[in-house]
């Protein structure tokens, strides 16, 4: 079992669970769960659009060019900061306008891949991978790339803590004590964009938002002191992702996505029936 | 909705009679106002022609008010009429729509900035009771503008915040989760965060609402001594007029237009019975016949 946790596909996993379960703690502390899903699925839209440019341009596929990962980046960022913005000065409902994005996205995506589909009567290259994530390929430059973009999100967190921290306590109050609120809001939804496309690799964009997710409630229901919940979410986090990985492992027709949110769903209900029944929070 | 305040006991500003005290005048426009019994400080606050509107919807109208550094304003007038507008003009939330606020020589959001010129303490804070946050954390956060993006808190400052703590009587809270505390003790926390770090100007937006009437003399007993140390400028918005008179060195009655600028002991009932007639009359409660003539309202305090 050691061999396999020192692969790249687990040093990619534990990065992208570290990176995913630091953020996810702001995700739900400000409840913004329905934004890491808007942000995920507009992935789908920014893939469907790679995969019209290589009906459009053939050569492209044939290329070195991480076409599909670019506009999937450029589609995540830009939703991010329209929902952002939306959000920011709510003058359209943030909820219907992050369902607006996130149907849109999906509706485009799979419009793209029928299209796709019936002139070259295939499913695009990675479609499987890209809706539940794919590890077994995976570079250890890719992984440390992972590893140092993780390192990235994690630092910048320490450096602003206290910044995102009041503004998830209280985003108004924040500002009128000299906080740069607008940056942090955008800066936060950034590095979730960020998150968001590395995560899709591994974990799929259909279920990368529980990632985002998982972590950050099962360390609230443990823990009330806020160092401890973010180190509970971090241990959620990697739990979630190597039980995942070794799943996938032992029986490689699991796909890596479910096999790793299911094993973190697992440990949010285990976690809510012993809370629930015995232990007081900390 | 705004009222037109008509009284024939007193005079208008076209007339340009003063109301027997000396240099102030009673005005729907621009307004001279006498120096305080403080002495003539300079303005901390200095508003001029101000304008704003949500939209076609006038808020305030020409508003001209000084506040002298060291001074406590104190801000009344009926719902609707504009004050929760003016705090958050004050505290660069919102931008006016025309004329100029400044403070400390600074525009509000430039103050702000600065994380340690304006502590706030709002009418209806948005605490969630399950946010992992204690009351020393809660506190220190009240710094996170003056220490700055990538910067630590100063020791001096945390210091200060133990102390404010101590005085405070949330000492022994200072590890507890913000969701347990009661409602006085949450009050008294969200005071020492708008004061952790030593504003020069503190703005309070109904801060003795829901509280009890001994916490609300304790509550004025604190700003009064923490505003001498801390040479403090306090701008208080209250619908609570005995707190307000007992506190304030100047009152302002707003509704859309500033209908009075000066020392509370020469605030007229008749007026005030005015700027709340809208608000009885909403509640059901028909005003009598006429307007109130005769002794001014009996003040508490100065």
């Amino acid at each position: 079992m050691l061999q396999h946790l020192l692969t790249p596909a687990a040093l990619t996993a534990s990065s992208l669970a570290i990176a995913c379960a630091v953020l996810s703690v702001f995700v739900v502390l400000r409840r913004w769960s329905f934004i890491g899903e808007g942000i995920s699925h507009s992935t789908f839209g920014g893939a469907g659009t790679a995969w019209l440019l290589a009906l459009l341009f053939p050569a492209l596929e044939q290329s070195n060019v991480p076409y599909v990962t670019l506009l999937v980046l450029l589609f995540s960022f830009g939703t991010a900061m329209v929902i952002g913005a939306l959000t920011r000065r709510q003058r359209v409902h943030p909820d219907a306008a992050i369902g607006i994005f996130l149907v849109s996205s999906l509706a485009w995506g799979f419009l793209a891949q029928g299209i796709y589909f019936h002139v070259r009567h295939s499913v695009p290259a990675g479609w499987d991978a890209f809706l539940f994530g794919r590890i077994d390929d995976l570079s250890p430059q890719f992984a440390a790339a992972v590893a140092v973009l993780s390192g990235v999100v994690v630092c910048v967190v320490w450096v602003l803590w206290k910044e995102l921290v009041y503004c998830a306590f209280d985003a108004d109050m924040a500002e009128t004590s000299g906080v740069r609120a607008g940056v942090i809001h955008y800066l936060l939804l950034g590095l979730l964009a960020m998150v968001v496309v590395l995560g899709v690799q591994i974990a799929g964009s259909v279920l990368i938002p529980a990632l985002l997710i998982l972590p950050g409630t099962i360390a609230l229901l443990i823990s009330r002191k806020l160092s401890r919940v973010f180190v509970v979410a971090i241990l959620a986090g990697l739990a979630g992702a190597l039980g995942g990985l070794l799943s996938h492992l032992r029986w490689n027709f699991l796909p890596i996505g479910p096999a790793i949110v299911l094993t973190l769903f697992v440990i949010f209900i285990v976690t809510w029936i012993v809370r629930r029944f015995s232990m007081p929070t900390t | 909705m705004p009222i037109t305040i008509e009284s024939p006991s007193l005079p208008s500003a076209r007339e340009g009679r003063s109301m027997n005290r000396p240099g102030s005048i009673l005005a729907n426009g621009k307004m001279q106002v006498t120096c305080s019994k403080i002495g003539c400080m300079p303005p901390l606050v200095s508003i001029r022609s101000l304008d704003f509107a949500y939209g076609a919807s006038p808020v305030l109208r020409n508003l001209d008010l000084t506040v002298e550094a060291g001074s406590t304003m104190g801000v009344i007038g009926p719902n609707g009429g504009g004050k929760t507008t003016l705090v958050k003009l004050l505290t660069g939330r919102l931008q006016p729509t025309k004329g100029s606020i400044l403070i400390d020589g600074m525009r509000p959001l430039d103050a702000v900035r600065r994380g340690d010129r304006i502590g706030y303490l709002p009418q209806n804070p948005r605490v969630d009771a399950n946010f992992p946050i204690n009351v020393r954390q809660t506190i220190t956060l009240g710094l996170a503008g003056k220490a700055g993006m990538l910067r630590g808190y100063d020791r001096s400052d945390l210091a200060y915040a133990q102390s404010l703590m101590e005085r405070l009587g949330v000492a022994e809270l200072a590890d507890e989760p913000i969701g347990s505390l009661s409602g006085g003790q949450l009050q008294r926390v969200l005071i020492a965060r708008a004061l952790v770090a030593k504003p020069k100007l503190l703005v309070l937006d109904e801060p003795t609402t829901g509280i009890d009437v001994r916490g609300q003399k304790a509550f004025i007993e604190f700003i009064a001594a923490i505003k001498e140390e801390l040479h403090l400028t306090v701008v208080f918005v209250s619908h609570d007029l005995r707190a307000v008179t007992s506190m304030s060195d100047r009152i302002a009655c707003l509704n859309v237009s500033l209908h009075y600028h000066d020392v509370p002991q020469h605030l007229p009932a008749d007026l005030v019975y005015r700027m709340f007639a809208c608000d009885l009359e909403a509640a059901g409660i028909k005003s009598t016949a006429g307007p109130l003539t005769g002794p001014f309202l009996p003040l508490v305090g100065k």
